[in-house]
């Protein structure tokens, strides 16, 4: 099963390619101003469905995307929720046909070759568990070994390595039902990587997870890309997943691919201001006191203000914090000073909440 | 843009010769409904309360019917044993349907397209009916199966049955019918779950409403209903008709003789309807949104 990633990586360029891809989901809705209606779908929904006249409302859940992605990356899959992340990776595993565009994975369509597509692939989806809930974990292995027809050297060989990285020894012989839930999605990760999969799809794979399941569960995923070339496709809230993991980010919203990057550059973009939270001695400028100027510094803004204290925000090009302090200190009785980076979470939830990709 | 389409599942080439391919996924399905069987016995207690309560069901139900017959001496000109021989029979291929064909219940396998169980089906590359049918293995039913068996050697009893060769060849086709003829229903069934859940009820009724129907001479019936059961839903083929065969007993309702004999047929035309459908549902499904 190896062998489907060198030949066909090499022959498309790209192991996943997706063209034009999109999704749109038909849905019923209650009209509002149509009172009646709403009266009677509230009432006797849903077996009257199949007859009544039904009010449909296109929704766009993937509306247009295209990417490629290489062998051996590891790309984040980022958006608020109902962005079209999960609908999008329903597509990349076959589990959904979109309404139009091409999605090639390893050089297949995924739904129209369900089997020899999901051969390939590994996927973990985090709210639920793809093993046999009343089983032993081992046993679980067990039957996936023999659907995957996983060679026996290489399943021993596989199971070692992961009891090893996700320690999984301590439960092997529990049934799932009785797993905690950092435990079942080690359970989960070992079983989608046992057939030596060519790519990876993560839907929330660290959801709910205390730290240190998260940092066992991120370690695994780094280690099978290094190790095994593993191309890695994750959709995640966490953006600490982001910043261990990933080479490249994905943003969409509304159906729409609006980021496709390094994480850097995103953070040059968008998250290129720096605060500096200064505490003064006394309130300058409350109580129709004067400002008389001496708070103002070319290239910095004030962008809070809470009696005493001023939060100014700055370009790294522009203002250099050191000058800014220096000449803080100079003009002000200053009490308290603390520079904040600016942080990827706050850089990507300004993304979202400003819609500063859009358009 | 053209619509996109599921490929046909099943019907990919196997990346092994034909035979390989069959002797695995037979392999798979005994693997598959041994690690159901292996999760139910885990719960050793409630797996013999299970199957201890059901058969006790059963007998309460034979019991009341017995009951009846006290009072009553026959229904419809039949006595004890002769209806109890159709219960039997009915019974025992009916519930064993139940139990091979589990993973196919409608409301389970409805439950499971809601919920995404069916996704981890299809991320697994093995032929979908195999894994649907290793999904879940009542195994417990055999308390039932157990129970029909008991009622039909009763009957056998009570009633002097001229049981011929032809006879003896014919039950055991009998018996296959019926289950195939269930089984069908609950394909069908599932397979409307991936557009509608809402039917389910209305499958049921033919399913379990068939089966109650047909453990009774089917001529005690209102027209309508037996009309119903006869042209648009053909249960009353399955068991009445051949029981009248076996029983030698006549037949009030004016068929033609050969009523009583195309029952497994129909069973059987109906069974490969039903994996038709199903194959048409797969190629269509869509998955849920979230």
């Amino acid at each position: 099963m190896t062998d489907h990633r060198d030949d066909d990586a090499g022959r498309e360029g790209a192991l996943i390619e997706v063209r034009e891809l999109a999704k749109h989901f038909s849905v019923r809705r209650r009209i509002d101003d149509d009172a009646d209606r709403s009266v009677d779908t509230v009432g006797r929904a849903p077996r009257r469905r199949l007859f009544s006249p039904r009010r449909r409302a296109t929704v766009r859940a993937v509306d247009g995307i295209s990417f490629r992605i290489a062998a051996g990356e590891v790309v984040g899959y980022l958006g608020p929720n109902g962005a079209g992340k999960s609908t999008t990776l329903k597509m990349l595993t076959g589990l959904l046909v979109p309404t139009s565009g091409d999605v090639t994975v390893a050089g297949r369509v995924p739904w129209r070759e369900r089997r020899r597509h999901v051969a390939t692939i590994g996927a973990v989806f985090g709210q639920r568990t793809s093993l046999w809930w009343d089983l032993p974990v081992i046993e679980s292995f067990d039957l996936l070994r023999y659907i995957y027809r996983i060679p026996p050297e290489r399943y021993r060989a596989n199971l070692n390595m992961f009891r090893d990285l996700l320690e999984l020894d301590a439960f092997l012989q529990t049934p799932v039902r009785s797993l905690s839930l950092g435990q079942r999605m080690r359970a989960d990760f070992a079983a989608a990587m046992l057939h030596d999969p060519a790519v990876l799809f993560l839907d929330e794979p660290t959801i709910g997870l205390d730290v240190v399941a998260k940092e066992r569960v991120r370690r695994f995923i780094r280690h099978v890309n290094a190790e095994r070339g593993t191309t890695v496709l994750l959709t995640t809230h966490d953006l600490a997943d982001v910043q261990r993991l990933c080479d490249r980010v994905l943003i969409i919203d509304g159906g729409r691919l609006l980021y496709d990057g390094d994480l850097p550059e995103l953070q040059r973009r968008f998250g290129g201001r720096r605060e500096l939270v200064v505490d003064l001695a006394e309130d300058i400028g409350a109580d129709g006191g004067v400002d008389d100027g001496r708070l103002a510094f070319p290239g910095a803004d004030i962008v809070a203000r809470d009696g005493p204290r001023i939060t100014y925000a700055f370009d790294r090009e522009g203002v250099s914090a050191a000058d800014l302090i220096a000449q803080l200190t100079r003009r002000l009785r200053v009490v308290d000073l603390a520079l904040k980076e600016p942080d990827i979470e706050a850089t990507v939830r300004r993304i979202y909440e400003e819609r500063l990709l859009d358009g | 843009m053209a619509t996109q389409r599921r490929g046909a599942d099943d019907a990919a080439t196997p990346p092994v010769g034909a035979g390989e391919f069959v002797r695995h996924n037979a392999g798979l399905l005994v693997r598959l409904v041994h690690a159901q069987v292996r999760s139910q016995t885990q719960f050793r207690m409630s797996f013999t309360m299970d199957v201890v309560t059901s058969f006790l069901v059963f007998a309460f139900e034979f019991g009341a019917l017995a009951a009846l017959f006290v009072r009553f001496h026959t229904l419809g000109g039949w006595t004890l044993g002769q209806v109890a021989f159709m219960g039997g029979l009915t019974a025992m291929s009916f519930k064993t349907m139940d139990m091979l064909f589990s993973g196919f219940d409608p409301a389970d396998f409805g439950d499971g397209v809601r919920k995404g169980t069916f996704d981890a089906i299809l991320l697994r590359p093995a032929p979908l009916t195999i894994q649907v049918l290793g999904s879940r293995f009542v195994f417990h039913r055999l308390g039932a199966i157990a129970e029909g068996l008991a009622v039909f050697a009763l009957a056998n009893w009570l009633v002097d049955v001229r049981w011929t060769a032809a006879k003896l060849a014919f039950l055991p086709v009998v018996f296959i019918g019926q289950m195939a003829f269930f089984a069908a229903l609950f394909i069908a069934g599932s397979t409307v779950t991936f557009w509608t859940v809402d039917s389910i009820e209305a499958v049921n009724i033919l399913t379990y409403g068939g089966h109650e129907l047909n453990q009774y001479p089917a001529h005690i019936y209102p027209l309508p209903l037996r009309r119903f059961f006869t042209y648009v839903v053909p249960t009353l083929f399955l068991c009445y008709y051949p029981a009248l065969y076996l029983l030698d007993k006549p037949d009030p309702t004016g068929m033609p003789p050969w009523a009583r004999f195309v029952g497994p047929a129909i069973g059987l035309a109906c069974f490969a309807l039903a994996n038709a459908l199903w194959g048409v549902g797969i190629r269509h499904y869509r998955s849920t949104g979230t």
